[in-house]
């Protein structure tokens, strides 16, 4: 990030931000236990550098719990989407930061239990009231004891206080699902409580943050924003030499890039493994490079100092092609559309080319030392989510299996005939605590083949579920090459007893072209005839991205109405019999 | 130095540095509120390299007071 811009610039840059320029809005809430003026601007800037606009609202001085508990307060009247509670050692610890020893043992005990509760209640009354998100910081550790280094020989010490109250409140909110912690404690950490706590600031304002560690505040709290809109990235797209290796293969040989253990190859052995564990929580990985086939795949598969490995991209383009129709292939091929994308490429020459030809995808500029790259994507924050999905962590093996499936669909003359051979297996799920929290991320993330493209948060989901109006449900999909999880949603609104409103209907671009959508409208025009319901009314929302769900109403017999699409339930509806549909 | 000490107290207070004089103080300038009298106080030390004691802050009322302060770390302002 920025290092060098001081909070003054933030503050000035927020106010030439006009709302009309950006097609992402936020609201964002900001609630402190002291001063933090400042937050609100350096947000709105960091949020229109992704192309957000974000209003925000900023409670009075500490002035949280009034605001909180009371329902007809400017925060709820503000109806922001995300609200951050910042919260700091000081205030919750009152006079037992400076005299924690003037109580005993357990009563230090029962005061952090008292603090909690105290939090807890306020979430509490906080949930009832709106929607928004909820982020609260946990607690920073000050260095300062008063009993010194003995500290460390002291039972349940003020600083295991402090530890104490992070973890209870991590173990409360962990279940909930609105509710999420920002890691003060780690932001302190990384840096340096000499540098984000000053004491004259703390003494003249109360300003428990020092002013130059403001924006990045903000800067860290924007994985939240992202997340929230469902802008998050899905797959990274590499360069091969320079990038994942040092040196050029073509023209220094196997034997001559730079990978292994010792520098100045092991920056690159450290960015694999940084990019490896972006893979194994569901980042797709893809490679577009200008080389010999032969020389590029000879590293990958047989370098001894090779992280990554062949299964670990989901599409590998090296040619002497351009660049930018290879992205263009791979995009088609991943069918994930070009704003999912992250290209990263050492040479400036082909970000250029890229960034003029596809604005959409971020193509971020790279420092010569390859030793800070991975520390480049972390600070895009584009691949933010609130929660690692099952779905997340298997995506990679998935991927693979689906260019495995691609190369059997060459062999296949006809389609028909590719789709029999596969084995397709669907089951219908409910929704439950397993499966809400991937429901939600599919309406968040899904654009293609996605009939009204409506989001839902995790707790609208949740509040679906729970009422006899809805219909909520979701399918998993196997087929011979394997478990593609969780890929197909569906909410139902029962109108009232004789018709039924299609709100939700979408599959995730991985088992698009299967027919799939037959099995599951099959099964919600199924459940409607056991219910006696005489009609399913459907819309169709198009958007830029939807189009290959343009013809799914037409061809599954619902007629026009207005704008809206109406199946009469009495039409008999068949499903491919090369699907096994189960209901769970 | 001094224009330099008006560019800064120009762009924190979000004003023309026509506007500024040694005169300037929360009364004269009213973006100039508590909040920004210490962003402004940071920047200070940050582009004239000083640290100002909290006397010092507590007692600038006026832009000469900033002036008098930085003369006393050793800023001249007589170029």
């Amino acid at each position: 990030m920025d290092k060098v811009k001081p909070l003054s610039e933030y503050i000035l840059d927020s106010q030439k931000i006009e709302i009309n320029d950006y097609k992402n809005k936020i609201k964002l809430a900001i609630l402190s236990s002291f001063t933090i003026n400042g937050l609100a601007e350096s947000l709105k800037v960091k949020c229109s550098q992704k192309q957000i606009f974000g209003s925000t609202y900023v409670a009075g001085y500490n002035q949280y719990n009034q605001e909180i508990f009371d329902t007809k307060s400017n925060l709820y009247s503000f109806s922001p989407d995300i609200t951050f509670l910042i919260l700091d050692t000081r205030s919750i610890f009152g006079n037992l930061f400076h005299f924690p020893y003037s109580i005993t043992k357990s009563e230090r005990k029962n005061f952090v239990d008292e603090k909690i509760n105290e939090l807890l209640n306020l979430i509490e009354k906080f949930n009832e009231t709106t929607t928004s998100k909820l982020v609260i910081t946990n607690l920073g550790l000050p260095h300062y004891s008063p009993h010194g280094i003995a500290e460390m020989k002291t039972s349940y010490s003020f600083h295991d206080a402090i530890i104490d109250f992070n973890k209870k409140l991590k173990d409360k909110v962990i279940e909930m699902d609105s509710v999420h912690i920002f890691d003060f404690f780690k932001f302190v950490i990384q840096h340096g409580e000499n540098n984000v706590f000053n004491f004259q600031n703390y003494l003249f304002g109360d300003i428990k943050i020092a002013l130059d560690y403001i924006p990045h505040l903000a800067n860290d709290l924007i994985p939240y924003v992202i997340s929230f809109l469902g802008l998050t990235k899905k797959c990274i797209v590499l360069d091969l030499d320079n990038t994942l290796w040092g040196g050029i293969v073509g023209e220094d040989g196997f034997d001559g890039i730079r990978l292994g253990p010792q520098p100045p190859g092991n920056a690159f052995v450290e960015f694999q493994k940084y990019l490896k564990a972006l893979s194994q929580r569901g980042i797709i990985l893809a490679i577009n490079s200008k080389n010999n086939f032969d020389d590029a795949i000879q590293v990958i598969r047989e370098h001894p100092h090779m992280i990554l490995k062949e299964d670990d991209f989901a599409c590998m383009k090296i040619n002497w092609d351009d660049k930018v129709s290879n992205m263009q292939y791979i995009s088609e091929e991943l069918n994930i559309g070009l704003d999912s994308f992250v290209f990263f490429d050492d040479d400036p020459v082909n970000r250029e080319f890229v960034k003029e030809n596809m604005p959409e995808i971020t193509t971020p500029d790279l420092p010569h030392d390859p030793s800070q790259y991975s520390e480049v994507i972390q600070s895009l924050h584009d691949f933010s989510v609130f929660q690692v999905t099952n779905e997340d962590t298997n995506r990679r093996k998935m991927y693979f299996q689906q260019k495995q499936r691609s190369e059997s669909q060459k062999s296949s003359t006809n389609l028909t005939e590719f789709l029999k051979t596969l084995n397709l297996e669907i089951d219908i799920k409910k929704s439950d605590s397993f499966t809400i929290p991937r429901i939600s991320q599919l309406t968040m993330k899904t654009n293609q083949f996605n009939l009204t493209t409506k989001r839902y948060q995790e707790e609208e989901i949740k509040k679906f579920s729970e009422d006899d109006k809805m219909l909520v449900g979701c399918a998993q999909i196997r087929d011979k090459f394997g478990d593609n999880g969780i890929t197909g949603a569906f909410i139902v609104e029962k109108t009232n007893s004789d018709e039924w409103f299609l709100d939700t209907f979408l599959l995730s671009c991985r088992v698009m072209g299967r027919e799939i959508e037959k099995a599951i409208l099959y099964h919600i025009i199924n459940e409607a005839r056991k219910n006696n319901v005489k009609r399913l009314k459907a819309k169709f929302i198009p958007t830029t991205k939807n189009k290959p769900i343009e013809h799914l109403l037409p061809d599954s017999k619902f007629s026009k109405e207005n704008d809206y699409w109406v199946y009469n339930i009495e039409t008999p509806f068949s499903m491919p019999e090369f699907l096994t549909l189960r209901v769970k | 130095m001094a224009e330099k000490l008006y560019k800064i107290i120009s762009k924190v207070m979000n004003i023309n540095i026509e506007e500024i004089n040694d005169e300037s103080s929360p009364t004269s300038i009213s973006n100039w509120t508590s909040f920004n009298g210490y962003v402004l106080l940071d920047e200070l030390e940050t582009n004239f390299d000083v640290k100002f004691s909290i006397d010092e802050a507590m007692d600038v009322k006026n832009v000469s007071d900033i002036k008098r302060h930085l003369q006393n770390h050793g800023v001249n302002f007589n170029d």
